[in-house]
């Protein structure tokens, strides 16, 4: 099995409201997955649909090699879920919940016990296992939800949102659990808002907008694409006005053609390609600055406070490099040096600009 | 066996949960006690003891004969005895008694052949006080002027045309127009003497009200708290999420639903036990018929209730819409299926109404068996049409299931 979900043009409807459209998507197997998308994008409609706990309105998917029509409760045995919304008996203790759970899966009653205490320990929730679900904090019911949903050792496991309103140790506990799943050969869809956890955790990522899914790569390769991407939009740009100019300049006299020659020139630098770096120097002095002003491959240059200056340069290999030897011959003294890449979240507010036309509430 | 493992889950769970809320479960326990209660006390009690003055003006063994005569009838509570018509009217005026029993003077005279106007004067502005009184004192009465009468013609030998009539005076609401013409509303009954002889053969035995009320409360409460109970143990769940933490797993609706009905039913089963116990022990119900049948017949009732219930729950979101549509259900049944009011006396498309509501067919069954004894071959056709309705119930709710979230 190759891939863990296959969709094939899987609709979901809510009235006239089309909440997934069309969406065909597959997931690697064993791999890391992260679902983004704005809020209302619908991820969450997904999930549900791919657990089985809702029925497409059109088309269809597998998970873990079965279709979610055909055969829904090999699917549901394979898989586990954490819910947006927590789910379990607030009138039945954490312990009672998770054994009803394993009973549900058939787990066998010899494992449950020390499967069950296993996996309370691993999420630090054991000391709380004789409370009643309803008499819990937010992040402790999240924890015990986690608990039931692994019981039943699924090959899937899909989260939806998981570490919203966990705090940062909690956070961290969940990562490692997604991490050791992971390497347990299992395969994790994450749906997420959290850049930071997406970019540690996830193998491959998907942004999904208005139900249609935007993009779908290694979050390294959606940030190369962009930083690509902005290249291409700038050289057409340029491409154009030289163009034009150059079509004006046909029919110009010598002394226009001049002219002309330097609005070409202009709109070139203007729209070159640049790159920002940030360099800290603890010894600046106005020698080094206007050094660094005048490299031919300097475009704008700030100083800020306390040695800091930021510097549009050339996009290219040798202009950091030749940024850096300028310093150095002047020895100046480095303290921090950083360029700016696109983010995740770059490419995520991107990939989102687009709104649904006649955009509904 | 993976199966009856989650059957056994589920009815343990709403088990555990309704033993755990401790204000749950005893209002749970006394609801149907509060229902049998209420409608045996408030509804279902024969009227007694209401308090009446007697007006007497006369002395002598007729005069004695008849206080003791209204003494005796448990009817009446006799709070005074006097002698001025005048102050009686106003005892019962200012609501210190319900009514006068005025006698004439000419009372004890046996030998005069004027008739002897006997008053009533009645609140009527209370329904229920005088509808049981007038026919009552009036029965009395004839019965003992037919005494006065039969020692009449055994005195004098003159033919029974001359006997006495009794009159009695209806009180209308409107008292001060009754104040200035006091005879205005009076009604005159002639009595007939010896001429019919009336008999009541009780065919089932003596049954008050409060036995007719018993089978359609045992159903009444059944259908209220299944069907309040069905809105918390679906759409509730449903609506906090728990419901689809069940649906996550390889479970069927069939497997839920079952578990859900099994433990409503338990439930429901024991209810109705102490539901009896506390008839029989507080009301001295006597069920004429098989008590396993009376309770086979309770639980298929509960059953058909579970199913209905489930049925409008399954295809809600939350527990208020579930709420808000089971009003207009459960209401009109509760009139038009005979609780009260037999169904016979109702206007004929009430009458039509009720043969499509489940409770009729309950009600009709179980009064049956508890009243009249009747056995399984009587009830048959309730039965089947009850079965009918559950089957009709579930297989509406299964296929309309929302598995959904
Ligand atoms: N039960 C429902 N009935 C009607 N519309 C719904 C329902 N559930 C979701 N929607 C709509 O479907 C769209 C997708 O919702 P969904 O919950 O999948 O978004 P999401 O991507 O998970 O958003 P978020 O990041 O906020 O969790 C939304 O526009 C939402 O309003
Ligand atoms: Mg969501």
């Amino acid at each position: 099995m190759k891939y863990a979900v296959e969709t094939f043009d899987l609709t979901k409807n809510y009235g006239d409201f089309t909440a997934v459209d069309k969406l065909k998507m597959k997931i690697r197997n064993k791999s890391i997955f992260g679902f983004l998308g704005p809020n209302g994008a619908g991820k969450t409609t997904t999930v549900k649909v791919l657990t089985c706990l809702a029925l497409p309105t059109s088309g269809t998917a597998t998970v873990a090699g079965y279709d979610i029509l055909e055969n829904p409760n090999e699917v549901r045995q394979k898989i586990g879920m954490i819910p947006q919304m927590v789910s379990l008996y607030g009138d039945l203790t954490v312990k009672e919940n998770i054994h009803m759970c394993a009973d549900f899966y058939g787990v066998p009653e010899d494992l449950i016990e020390s499967r069950a205490d296993e996996l309370m320990e691993m999420m630090d929730i054991k000391y709380a296992e004789n409370k009643y679900v309803s008499q819990l904090s937010g992040g402790m019911k999240q924890k015990a939800s986690v608990v039931a949903s692994l019981i039943h050792q699924p090959d899937i496991l899909f989260m939806d949102e998981p570490t919203i309103g966990l705090d940062p140790t909690t956070k961290r506990i969940l990562w490692n659990l997604v991490e050791e799943l992971h390497s347990e050969g299992r395969t994790i869809i994450l749906c997420s808002h959290d850049m930071y956890e997406v970019e540690l955790l996830c193998d491959d990522v998907g942004i999904i907008n208005n139900g249609v899914l935007a993009a779908f790569n290694t979050p390294q390769a959606l940030k190369d694409a962009m930083i690509n991407e902005q290249k291409n939009v700038k050289n057409s740009k340029r491409s154009n006005i030289a163009k034009i100019v150059e079509e004006i300049q046909k029919e110009a006299t010598p002394e226009e053609y001049a002219a002309y020659d330097k609005i070409k020139d202009h709109a070139e630098e203007e729209n070159r390609d640049t790159r920002q770096l940030s360099v800290i120097i603890s010894n600046l002095n106005d020698e080094l600055f206007n050094q660094l002003k005048n490299l031919s491959i300097t475009y704008n240059i700030t100083k800020q406070s306390s040695g800091r200056i930021t510097l549009d340069i050339l996009d290219s290999d040798e202009s950091v490099t030749e940024v850096i030897s300028t310093i150095i011959m002047n020895n100046g003294i480095i303290t921090s040096i950083s360029t700016k890449d696109p983010s995740l979240e770059d490419v995520f507010v991107k990939v989102t600009a687009k709104k649904k036309e006649g955009g509904e509430i | 066996m993976v199966e009856t493992k989650k059957l056994k889950w589920i009815f343990k769970k709403d088990i555990m949960v309704l033993w755990r809320h401790k204000p749950r479960l005893i209002s749970y326990l006394l609801f149907p006690i509060i229902m049998i209660t209420l409608f045996g006390y408030g509804f279902g009690g024969t009227v007694t003891d209401i308090p009446v003055v007697i007006v007497s003006q006369s002395s002598g063994p007729v005069t004695d004969a008849t206080i003791n005569a209204i003494k005796s009838e448990s009817l009446y509570d006799v709070t005074s005895i006097i002698n001025d018509p005048n102050q009686g009217r106003q005892m019962v005026l200012n609501g210190q008694d319900k009514a006068a029993i005025v006698l004439p003077p000419n009372y004890d005279d046996t030998q005069s052949s004027t008739p002897k106007n006997v008053i009533l004067d009645i609140d009527s502005s209370d329904e229920i006080v005088s509808s049981a009184l007038i026919p009552t004192t009036q029965a009395l009465f004839s019965q003992l002027s037919n005494q006065i009468g039969v020692q009449q013609l055994q005195a004098s030998g003159l033919t029974p045309s001359s006997v006495s009539s009794s009159t009695i005076n209806v009180l209308s609401g409107n008292q001060s127009t009754i104040l200035s013409n006091p005879t205005t509303s009076g009604i005159n009954f002639e009595n007939i003497v010896n001429s019919i002889n009336f008999q009541v053969n009780k065919l089932y035995g003596n049954i008050s009200y409060i036995d007719f009320l018993v089978p359609g409360v045992l159903a009444l409460v059944i259908l209220f708290s299944c069907m309040f109970g069905m809105g918390e143990s679906i759409a509730g769940e449903r609506e906090r999420g728990e419901l689809a933490r069940l649906f996550m797993t390889p479970t069927s609706i069939a497997t839920v639903v079952g578990g859900k009905i099994l433990s409503k039913l338990v439930q429901e089963t024991g209810r109705a036990i102490l539901l009896i116990a506390v008839a029989i022990g507080l009301f001295g119900i006597v069920i004429a018929g098989s008590m396993l049948l009376t309770l086979l017949l309770l639980v298929l009732v509960a059953l058909c209730f579970v199913g209905l219930g489930m049925m409008i729950s399954a295809r809600v979101s939350t527990q208020a819409d579930y709420q808000q549509i089971i009003q207009p259900i459960t209401l009109p049944m509760m009139f038009l299926s005979g609780v009260f009011f037999p169904v016979e006396t109702m206007p004929w498309i009430f009458q039509k109404l009720a043969y499509l509501i489940p409770l009729t067919y309950a009600n009709d069954a179980l009064r049956a068996v508890m009243l009249k004894g009747a056995g399984l071959g009587a009830i048959w056709l309730d039965i089947v049409v009850l079965l009918g309705f559950t089957v009709l119930f579930f297989g509406l709710g299964i296929r309309g299931f929302n598995r959904d979230i």
